[in-house]
């Protein structure tokens, strides 16, 4: 695995941040919730402590009541104006729309448990109560196997004509009883009648046009919605019904009305119409305040919990997109508090306080401050990555670049003196320093070994010049045959000793006359053809080819060393090759460059050795067959000219491995 | 016999100048060694010898044998110096010291070399001061090359030319348009040189004739062979 690849897999692991904002983002909405839920709470409870013994909101009378979840029924019909609870008490149920006036009971709420049933002999009738802002509405269910309607025309207070009446009693705000009676006249809207007794006695039907009402026959008998301002109503309710077989007849009549003279018995357990305005100064969008009874009944609420908020909800595609990751399934849109309502006493129950919110409130704060988090850390990690890739690249960059050079430094000619990166302050740079560090000395060495030759044979050459010298002193002195002997093989061994040591200094002799050659411009064909000339004496074992352009082949530089140069080729040709094989010089023109070729069949150059060739002390010689040292400085010498000519010098094997080919570029 | 030549040896190695000395004692000549310069210039000052042959290298001088051929030459304008070096190189550094040497040698010249070469100054010495004979005289157009007087003129003017310059000289003009290759060259000058060495001695006498008359071309190279004169 490359280094690129670790760290761009580093850099993806910034892609743990998201992941990590989703957590985060998941606790501070518990976080939040949990803070929401205390702080509804003391609403609530604030709330509730401010309708602490407020029976006449809660229930329009200010004695406190015992008012138990007791719904039975029961024959003891005591009325006790502030303690127990009758049987004929009516509790409104609190609509959430207004119901249309017409006699059906669809548009009430299905809420079985809410009916109330009265019932005398066969006959009977259910009572729904609801309330809807400051109106009572009456739904009475009757069953009645006659449906007797008044006589149209006839007055209403005539016995005679009197058909089924439905009579509600109230208790007025006054403190005194009222009635108002509705007379069946028929399918549709119904009258509201009350009895005055005028100045002198007579009694009247007085059209009581605050009430109105509908009704509805049903296969059963009939129903009749009816509708009441509450302001109306004091704290006692009934409704009795008046059931005729045919007009004029003895009613049977039941209900929550005394029947002798309609007196009520039964309460209306219902808020104040002022209940529900003092609960809306609560009100905020999305936050329902509610009152309920303590059986759970509710008494008046300031619902705004579906009013839009005006921090709506994230819409975007990427908010919805990070909802995904971080919505629980299952969650609650909705939380809850409730608070109870004491009375003034503080000992009883006499209510409750509701107050519920939609998740919206905060769901919006979460999911601004979620998208920005994950914008946020998306848009870091993508830095990150590609910070990290780019980081990676210019590392991988940096070091193939050290890479190269390392290589190059140690195989090509030359070594490299100026080492990569090695200004660079981390620790790729102290490699690359520890490398230039390590070629330096390296070239240093080099640089003694190559100089070694040459400083050995100048230290070697005094000693050698006294024993010459002294041999030669010798000779002089007349020596007998036999020692002449000695004498004579000491000689040759000294002059061997200076072949060698000439050989030995040959390199830094060249390398001093090409600092002290001067340029000029001259033609390489005649050199190379005067040359091979020479070689065809120096050499008769060896055929000589020349091939040259027929145009002069100009170049700046200097011809001796250009000879020097081919002998040193020549001398590798002939070495290299069998007897009687034809050595080609070639002198070819390119564009920038004057090219020199020296041929020679032999055996090909393998590959490692080509590009070591030209380095001093090289030398892959297998066995001299002449007595000349070698130093494998001759190869060295030609790149030394090469180099002088801004050219260089490469070796290749012939084609087929037949030979080997050297070519030396000389810039024109 | 007249009196006997004295030849004045300025060599720091011990070994070598006595061999040296032994050689030039049993040639006839008189003797004188010196390990350094103080030692030498102190003698040349009471007396000067006929010849000196000086090492360029002196104990702690490692150029010290120029600086006393400079302080001896002002001596004397004419007596014969000859320079020995271990190193072949420094036949180059000699070039761009005109000093006014009679001839550079190394060491690995063998004595007998040496001694001819000794002997030829000596002979040239005395040629000077007699009149000249014009058998030993050769004429190659601007050239006058006198062996005797181991004297080269070209137009008429003295080129100073070094022993072994004067010998290559006189091998490459003997024989106009032949090609001697540097064995021959080195063979003719009683030297054992290097290749390179006979190049940078050729580009010598060139610049040497060029100074006089800087259209010379008398000197050719035959690439790979070697050299010849051309009228």
């Amino acid at each position: 695995m490359s280094i690129r690849l670790k760290l761009l897999l580093l850099g993806l692991a910034t892609l743990v941040l998201p992941w990590a904002g989703c957590r985060y983002a998941r606790e501070m909405e518990t976080a939040l919730r949990e803070g929401e839920q205390s702080s509804l709470l003391s609403v609530a409870q604030t709330i509730a402590a401010s309708l602490q013994g407020r029976g006449d909101l809660l229930y329009r009378q200010p004695a406190p009541l015992q008012i138990a979840d007791d719904a039975q029924t029961s024959e003891e019909a005591v009325v006790e104006p502030d303690a127990k609870p009758s049987p004929y008490d009516l509790r409104p149920i609190l609509l959430s729309a207004q119901p249309f006036l017409d006699g059906y009971v669809e548009e009430w709420p299905q809420n079985k448990g809410a009916w109330r049933y009265f019932a005398r002999d066969q006959h009977r009738f259910g009572v729904l109560t609801g309330v809807f802002e400051r109106m009572l509405y009456v739904m009475l269910d009757v069953h009645d196997d006659h449906v007797v309607y008044d006589s149209p025309g006839a007055s209403p207070l005539d016995p005679s004509t009197f058909g089924d009446r439905i009579w509600i009693g109230f208790e007025g705000q006054d403190g005194h009883e009222h009635q108002v009676f509705v007379a069946a006249m028929g399918p549709g809207s119904v009258t509201a009648r009350r009895i005055e007794t005028g100045e002198y006695g007579q009694l009247t039907a007085v059209n009581e046009t605050r009430i109105l009402g509908a009704l509805q026959p049903t296969a059963q008998g009939y129903r009749l919605e009816l509708r009441i301002p509450l302001s109306m109503l004091g704290e006692h309710f009934g409704v009795l019904i008046d059931d005729r077989n045919q007009r004029g007849a003895d009613p049977v009549s039941y209900g929550t009305l005394r029947s002798d003279d309609l007196h009520t018995v039964g309460r209306l357990i219902a808020a104040a119409p002022e209940l529900t305005g003092y609960l809306k100064q609560f009100s905020q969008p999305g936050l329902r305040i509610a009152v309920a009874a303590p059986e759970g009944r509710l008494l008046a609420q300031a619902d705004a919990l579906s009013v839009t908020n005006v921090l709506g909800p994230e819409r975007g595609i990427l908010a919805q997109f990070y909802r995904r990751f971080v919505d629980r399934p299952g969650t609650r849109r909705v939380i809850d508090s409730s608070a109870d309502i004491y009375d003034r006493e503080h000992k009883r129950v006499i209510g409750s306080l509701l107050v519920s919110q939609t998740e919206d409130r905060w769901l919006v704060l979460r999911d601004r401050a979620l998208t920005h988090m994950l914008n946020l850390t998306l848009v870091i990690s993508g830095i990150a990555v590609i910070a990290t890739f780019i980081f990676a690249a210019s590392l991988a960059v940096r070091l193939s670049r050290l890479r190269a050079a390392s290589e190059s430094a140690l195989t090509r000619e030359g070594l490299v003196t100026t080492f990569p990166e090695t200004d660079a302050s981390d620790e790729l740079g102290d490699v690359a320093r520890g490398f230039s560090t390590l070629l330096h000395r390296l070239n240093e060495y080099t640089g003694y070994l190559r100089t070694l030759a040459g400083k050995l044979a100048h230290e070697i050459r005094t000693p050698l010049t006294i024993v010459r010298s002294s041999l030669e002193n010798l000779e002089s002195e007349g020596v007998s045959s036999s020692a002449r002997v000695y004498l004579d093989r000491a000689r040759q061994g000294s002059e061997r000793l200076n072949g060698i040591l000439v050989a030995m200094g040959a390199a830094t002799r060249v390398e001093e006359a090409i600092s002290n050659a001067e340029r000029m411009r001259f033609d390489l064909v005649p050199v190379v053809k005067s040359a091979a000339d020479a070689y065809r004496i120096a050499f008769p074992e060896r055929a000589f080819a020349t091939e040259t352009p027929d145009e002069p082949v100009e170049i700046e530089g200097a011809p001796d060393l250009i000879v020097q140069m081919l002998d040193k080729l020549v001398d590798n040709a002939v070495d290299f090759s069998p007897a009687g094989a034809q050595i080609v010089l070639r002198v070819r023109l390119e564009p920038h460059a004057a090219v020199v070729e020296v041929d020679n069949p032999g055996p090909p150059l393998s590959p490692d050795t080509r590009d070591r060739l030209f380095e001093s002390l090289w030398q892959s010689r297998s066995g001299d067959s002449d007595n000349r040292p070698h130093f494998g400085l001759g190869l060295y010498i030609v790149r030394l000219i090469a180099e002088f000519h801004d050219g260089k010098a490469a070796a290749t094997s012939l084609p087929g491995d037949t030979g080997a080919r050297f070519t030396v570029h000389l810039a024109r | 016999m007249a009196m006997k030549r004295m030849v004045a040896i300025v060599e720091d190695e011990p070994a070598i100048r006595d061999n040296y000395a032994a050689a030039f004692t049993r040639e006839g000549y008189v003797v004188r060694t010196y390990a350094n310069r103080s030692q030498a210039m102190t003698a040349f000052a009471s007396r000067l010898p006929d010849l000196a042959v000086i090492d360029i290298s002196l104990e702690e001088e490692p150029e010290g044998g120029f600086e006393l051929c400079r302080q001896l030459r002002a001596l004397s304008p004419e007596l014969p110096i000859i320079f020995l070096t271990a190193r072949d190189s420094e036949l180059d550094a000699v070039s761009g010291l005109r000093l006014g040497a009679d001839d550079f040698l190394t060491k690995d010249l063998s004595l007998a070399h040496l001694i001819a070469r000794v002997n030829a100054l000596f002979r040239r010495v005395d040629a000077l001061r007699r009149p000249s004979e014009a058998t030993q005289i050769i004429r190659r157009g601007s050239l006058t090359l006198d062996a005797e007087r181991m004297q080269v003129e070209w137009t008429g003017q003295v080129v100073l030319l070094s022993l072994t310059e004067f010998w290559i000289v006189y091998a490459l003009a003997r024989h106009p348009g032949h090609v001697k290759n540097r064995q021959q060259l080195m063979d003719a000058a009683n030297v054992v040189l290097d290749d390179n060495t006979i190049t940078s001695h050729v580009k010598r006498i060139r610049r040497k004739f060029q100074v006089i008359d800087p259209k010379f071309d008398g000197v050719q190279t035959v690439y790979g062979m070697g050299y010849r004169w051309v009228d």
